[in-house]
């Protein structure tokens, strides 16, 4: 395989991206300048090499632990459980949550031979019981796998001390009634708040 | 192009390029089939919430003959078994019936299975805590005989003699039930004693009262079931979810 077939072929790997794309990417990178190239692909390697789980929270880093598990202003007794490190971020982006994480590397799906063996479950019950959590939120997606995964781990933490809480479903801010789904409209329905 | 809208219920689904979702939907009408749901991981998607797994609907799926993947219009969705997700051995159950008919259901319309299926789906949502591991064993055997793999218990598989209805069994995988003493001789069989065949007869019949299954005896007859998939079903197939249904993983962790 040439070198341009073969990053087309790892360009295609990428989520989002089809061999069209892939090729168009390639042919982009071959028009810049050779310095440009270089800086991605020494990007490429340093990712590669430096970034990796914390070994506390599972979030990517490239120190141990990471940034968040290292801050003393966050709270160490309000966690934080998603699916994915992508997830730490837009939480922490995009609410007031100044807690810390703890990422599942996944979510359980028997249909893929995922089980809780498979996830940092084990880890999860080890720093709620040795590091004084008060609450444990399950930020989990609101899929059946997500929702699956939340209730084990609530039946889990059940016999511990500990407060455990799942982010709310219901109805998009800025949103219309007119065009949300049934589903959607069900569940918030269910879970509806008196206005105090 | 025709537009064909049947009742559908997702068994799996796959992310799919930015914004789009693979699903596997058995279709009342035309088999399992599967349909790209174009731009449904938008936040604004008209399938909202709709594609949930082990979700049952109406599917509008613009049908090609000969090809492999169709394009899913809509999903009017009529149900989300959300009760499934509160108990892992439930889930679990549900995944293993998903995975058998996405495998095993011949592509063709097989409406008894689908009705079957979605039957099974409310009945283990619903069933009480402590009935979810004969239930789970009975709707699966339920699915496997609907789709043409009946064990027979009162005579032997191989002769067709009479069995003793009051004794122990010798039960064969690889031969879809049970044989007599002569065909059992040289043969490779799951000896059932009374109370294992008896409870085996219960779950085999609709109608019977479910029999109560200690943990013991429940890992075996999901050890017996998960066999005789395996052999007239699987064809050294991989089937993640019956594995993982048989094993339960979780007791251990």
């Amino acid at each position: 395989m040439g070198a341009i077939e073969e990053l087309v072929t790892e360009l295609a790997r990428l989520p989002g991206i089809g061999r069209k794309t892939a090729q168009r990417l390639t042919y982009h990178l071959l028009q810049q300048p050779a310095g440009q190239t270089s800086r991605l692909a020494r990007a490429l390697d340093a990712v590669a090499e430096r970034v990796g789980p914390c070994e506390s929270c599972g979030n990517l880093t490239e120190e141990q632990p990471c940034a968040i598990c290292r801050d003393p202003r966050r709270d160490a007794a309000l966690m934080c459980v998603v699916e994915d490190a992508s997830a730490v971020a837009v939480v922490d982006r995009a609410t007031e949550f100044r807690g810390r994480y703890h990422v599942l590397g996944g979510r359980l799906s028997p249909l893929d031979g995922i089980g809780p063996e498979a996830l940092r479950i084990e880890a999860l019950v080890r720093r709620v019981r040795e590091d004084g959590v008060r609450e444990v939120i399950l930020a989990t997606n609101p899929s059946m796998e997500g929702e699956v995964t939340a209730t084990y781990i609530q039946q889990l933490l059940s016999a511990m001390a500990v407060r455990v809480t799942r982010l709310a479903r219901g109805l998009p801010m800025g949103g219309d009634l007119e065009y949300v789904d049934g589903v959607t409209l069900a569940h918030a329905l269910v879970a509806r708040q008196e206005l105090r | 192009m025709p537009l064909v809208i049947t009742p559908a219920i997702v068994l799996a689904s796959l992310r799919y390029s930015e914004t789009s979702k693979i699903v596997r939907l058995a279709t009342r009408e035309h088999g399992v089939q599967s349909a790209i749901a174009k731009g449904a991981l938008r936040p604004k998607s008209r399938f909202g919430a709709a594609l949930q797994l082990l979700s049952d609907g109406v599917a509008h799926v613009v049908v090609k003959e000969h090809r492999e993947l169709q394009l899913l219009t809509a999903f009017d969705v009529t149900r989300v078994r959300i009760g499934l997700a509160e108990r892992l051995d439930r889930y679990a159950a549900a995944s293993s019936l998903a995975e058998v008919m996405l495998r095993f259901a011949p592509p063709d319309p097989h409406p008894d299975s689908f009705d079957l299926l979605r039957h099974a789906l409310d009945r283990l949502e619903a069933a009480p805590e402590r009935d979810v591991e004969a239930t789970a064993l009975r709707l699966l055997w339920a699915l496997v005989s609907s789709l043409g793999f009946s064990p027979s218990l009162e005579a032997c598989v191989r002769d067709g003699t009479p069995l003793d209805p009051a004794g122990q069994l010798a039960f064969s995988a690889r031969d879809g039930g049970a044989l007599c003493g002569t065909c059992a001789r040289g043969h490779a069989t799951t000896i059932l004693p009374v109370d294992a065949r008896r409870d085996l007869t219960a779950l085999l019949d609709p109608d019977a009262e479910l029999p109560p299954l200690d943990e013991r005896h429940a890992a075996a007859h999901r050890r017996l079931l998960s066999r005789f998939i395996r052999f007239h079903l699987g064809e050294g197939a991989a089937l993640p979810a019956l594995e993982f249904w048989e094993v339960q993983p979780w007791r251990a962790a």
